[in-house]
């Protein structure tokens, strides 16, 4: 995760804006989640472990082909499931060109082999291809995941699937504490920024960054202190306890079958 | 720096997982023993945090800015364990919900960043801090050289973890079938992004935030400041820190074993070897007849034929070659004797007793 | 009887005081409010009051029960303690660290072990009670600051506790979340359960508490009925609960802003 940004100034707005942007994904997943579709139907614990069954599918295969047939039915369950192609696109596509295209371009000329046109050989051709649809496919099959379980869901769903209990419960908080913190830090740049008049020299804007940094961090610290007295007060004695409230319908055995044969498949023709 | 899914094989990303399990186990023992009720708030708080500061887009000096991954600033206030528990899950978190890394790639993630970056600096800072007072300018320095050998330290494991992909991983046309950049190209690649604007970045935001920190809130670096004056002794002497030394040498001793592993063990090591008289002689000499070297340059040549038996046959030269045989062995040598060290410093102070 | 008894009880944060050998005694059934400006000590008196904090020097009883950490060693008294002692914190945020608004009402009674069906009885009730049924499966990072009050209340009455504990319960909130607030508060006179507030609010104070307690750094600068405390201008002002242009509506409730910074003005 490296920026090259050369723009001078405005720091505070473009860590305002990824902040934003992280809130507005997790927004958009809320919202698509709640509307009914193919895949909001299945038991999260067959959709995880479908999905994530697949996504190993994908990176084992040798064949491009299997790849591609992957990639079409994870993109035909996304559509059934009311994801639109242009978020698709936008969230997942567009971002995995931009790092693993650039990253592939280089691999058309250094991989020896039979020559395609001057300097690109066939294998290099083939290794761009790997790297983009391998990285392309999983991604879309993690933002279907993703797109079509509550996020509470999905933390119950690693759980029955072996998860320790304190990583899921830990996991959760997180979750959750990532937009109380989040909302502290957008405070802290907002109040910022509304002081500033004109523009800071650059060791002054570093030196805002980094005391927003320590701050949030002293803020986090104090935060976790409070948050832990609330557990004690509701009785939390170190063990966690959780409700189990999944039940897996014949539709869902259906699914589980589906996967697993798919998934299998995958394996099979992609050796 | 968050590698994503498609560039590891499932081999290496396996290994990867395996590597991390332990420190893991360990560091979760650690840290809910230290803390009891609070571990569970605690992490999840720095974990959130620790997920917003990757978000930080921060002003370099030359005009560029860049993404700091926070990794000593949380070593240095929670501790190596702590640090190593919160940013996994901030990865894992990345990888699951906002498709940052991939999801096989949770394990290298986290090797790379959370395990040895933390590890390298707390140790790095420590080494650098030594007893200064809580409020001295050497704990900053220390921060930031913290900050960039860690992120640099995570850069290199992710780029060796890329290089060796081309020569286990292909098809028969030669095709790489995941990072399709040989150790040559991936190395340098990957460290110059990060000697030059991330590794200031990382260095900037460590050294910055500890700053800030002595001013605000020295409480906060009371942790990893057993030394320091008007400190509380958290940590005293050998068998406070002794944990760590043993992570450290797992670390070493693992380095070398999984890239062994992802080369070997799984898949790559082709079935009919073991039908054929000859490999298996191979394999089995490899292992057994271990005799002294007579001199120098035979040893060696030894050592490497012992580090390149199980490779497959078509393994590039360089994995092949007496020097990285002899890097790796090294280092696997250095982590037993760490090992051997701390359980020697153990055994005798439990019988002083 | 008294519920809690405190005698002479001394705490402090690192090097700061923040009570200083204060007593008082709190009666079973009473609903009583601590009065104080931002670092009287009362925030810390509650946390004391629910076994969070414990007390320096001095003693503090619920039910002739010291509140000592090796009582809560105990599995059988801290389990008996937090299901009849309940606090609902000031910021809902660190009260609220659940993944659903269901999950977060249901965590207190999950950790005392109650039997699954009564569990979802029970949190049924409690989101009905504060009018929030609609929010049973929404992430508390999406509510707004009244919800999320509404859930943290919910998420402690679920357990019906005897003793409640509120700090700054209308503290930012929207005018109909705080009507709800008090509605609720003013709901528990005359009954058993003990209520205990901190607050700053001068306005609420009449509605929701039968006796005051003043704090003024870390000690009871003065008790009694609300009426009378509210009445005595000069008291308010010397512990910096009104500033100096205090005003009166003309429904004659004393409206006022304490100031962190009385003297700044």
């Amino acid at each position: 995760m490296i920026g090259h940004q050369h723009t001078r100034g405005g720091f505070i707005e473009r860590t305002l804006a990824s902040l934003i942007a992280i809130a507005e994904y997790s927004a958009n997943a809320e919202a698509l989640v709640e509307r009914g579709g193919v895949l909001q139907r299945v038991d999260p614990r067959v959709k995880l472990a479908g999905l994530l069954a697949l996504i190993v599918a994908v990176a084992a295969s040798r064949r491009l082909a299997v790849i591609g047939f992957v990639f079409a039915a994870s993109l035909l369950l996304g559509l059934l499931s009311g994801i639109r192609l242009g978020m698709l696109a936008g969230l997942i596509w567009v971002p995995v060109l931009l790092f693993s295209g650039v990253l592939a371009v280089p691999a058309l000329f250094l991989t020896p082999g039979p020559e395609w046109a001057p300097y690109i050989t066939y294998p290099g051709i083939r290794a761009a291809a790997f790297l983009i649809s391998r990285g392309g496919t999983a991604a879309t099959i993690s933002a279907v995941l993703v797109l079509t379980t509550p996020w509470p869901h999905l933390l119950k769903a690693l759980r029955s699937l072996g998860l320790p209990v304190v990583l899921v419960v830990i996991l959760g908080m997180t979750y959750r504490y990532i937009f109380a913190i989040l909302q502290t830090a957008l405070d802290m740049f907002e109040s910022r920024k509304s002081r500033t008049v004109g523009t800071f020299a650059p060791n002054e804007r570093r030196r805002i960054a980094t005391a927003v940094v320590g701050a949030l961090l002293s803020r986090s610290f104090q935060m976790s202190n409070d948050v832990h007295q609330a557990m004690l007060s509701r009785g939390f004695r170190g063990e966690v306890y959780l409700l189990d409230d999944f039940t897996a319908t014949r539709a869902d055995w259906c699914w589980a079958g589906l996967f697993a044969g798919s998934a299998a498949l995958a394996f099979w023709l992609g050796r | 720096m968050h590698i994503p899914d498609g560039y590891l094989s499932p081999a290496t990303c396996a290994a990867l997982y395996c590597g991390s399990a332990p420190f893991w186990y360990v560091a979760l023992n650690r840290m809910k023993r230290a803390l009891n009720t609070q571990m569970v708030p605690l992490l999840s708080v720095f974990a959130a945090f620790s997920f917003i500061i990757m978000m930080f887009n921060l002003p370099l000096p030359g005009g560029t800015t860049g993404h700091a991954a926070g990794i000593a600033i949380a070593a240095i206030v929670l501790g190596p364990w702590g640090a190593i528990l919160s940013i996994s899950v901030a990865l894992i978190i990345q990888a699951l919900l906002f498709g940052d890394g991939g999801i096989t790639a949770i394990g290298a993630n986290c090797f790379n960043m959370a395990i040895a970056g933390s590890l390298v600096a707390y140790a790095v800072y420590r080494l650098i801090s030594g007893r200064a007072a809580l409020d001295a300018r050497r704990r900053v320095i220390a921060a930031g050289v913290a900050g960039y050998v860690a992120i640099n330290v995570s850069a290199l494991l992710a780029a060796i973890e890329f290089g060796i992909q081309p020569a286990l991983f292909h098809d028969a046309s030669g095709t790489p079938l995941y990072a399709p950049y040989p150790l040559h190209i991936a190395v340098p690649a990957m460290m110059i992004g990060h000697l030059t604007i991330a590794g200031i970045a990382e260095a900037v935001l460590s050294a910055g935030a500890v700053a800030y920190l002595q001013r605000a809130d020295p409480s906060l670096l009371k942790t990893t400041a057993p030394g320091a004056s008007g400190s509380a002794a958290i940590e005293t002497g050998w068998g406070r820190t002794r944990p760590l030394w043993i992570a450290l040498a797992v670390l070493l001793v693992l380095t070398p074993l999984g890239i062994l592993a992802a080369g070997s063990a799984w898949g790559e090591w082709a079935p009919e070897d073991f039908g054929n008289a000859q490999a298996r002689k191979q394999i089995a000499a490899a292992s057994h007849d271990q005799a002294p070297p007579t001199s120098a340059p035979a040893g060696l040549q030894r050592l490497s034929t012992f580090w390149t038996a199980p490779l497959p046959r078509y393994a590039p030269a360089f994995l092949k070659s007496a020097a990285f045989g002899y890097l790796l062995s090294a280092m696997a040598g250095t982590g037993v004797i760490v090992l051997l060290f701390t359980s020697a410093s153990w055994l005798t102070s439990r019988l002083r007793r | 009887m008294n519920i809690f008894s405190v005698s002479d009880v001394t705490y402090r944060y690192q090097n700061v005081l923040a009570l200083d050998h204060i007593s008082l005694d709190i009666e079973e059934g009473q609903r009583v409010a601590f009065l104080g400006a931002n670092g009287s000590g009362k925030s810390t008196l509650l946390r004391l009051l629910d076994g969070l904090y414990f007390a320096e020097s001095g003693l503090i009883t619920f039910r002739d029960e010291p509140l000592i950490p090796h009582m809560f060693e105990h599995d059988s008294f801290a389990f008996d303690f937090r299901r009849r002692v309940g606090l609902v914190f000031q910021n809902p945020d660190v009260q609220l660290f659940n993944p659903t608004v269901f999950d977060e009402i249901a965590f207190a009674p999950l950790q005392l072990r109650w039997p699954k069906q009564e569990i979802l009885q029970r949190v049924d009730e409690a989101l009905e009670r504060m009018e929030i049924q609609q929010l049973k499966h929404r992430p508390p990072h999406r509510l707004s600051g009244g919800e999320k009050k509404r859930v943290a209340l919910a998420s402690v009455l679920v357990l019906d506790p005897e003793v409640l504990l509120l700090d700054e319960p209308t503290a930012a909130l929207d005018p109909r979340s705080e009507s709800q607030v008090i509605e609720l508060l003013s709901g528990f006179a005359g009954n058993q359960k003990t209520v205990v507030i901190a607050t700053h609010d001068l306005a609420v104070v009449a509605d929701i508490a039968d006796h005051c307690f003043v704090l003024q750094r870390g000690q009871v600068a003065a008790q009694g009925a609300p009426k009378t405390i509210l009445d005595d201008t000069a008291l308010l002002e010397r512990v910096n609960l009104i500033h100096g242009h205090r005003h009166r509506h003309s429904s004659g409730i004393i409206h006022s802003h304490p100031h962190k910074h009385p003297h700044e003005h």
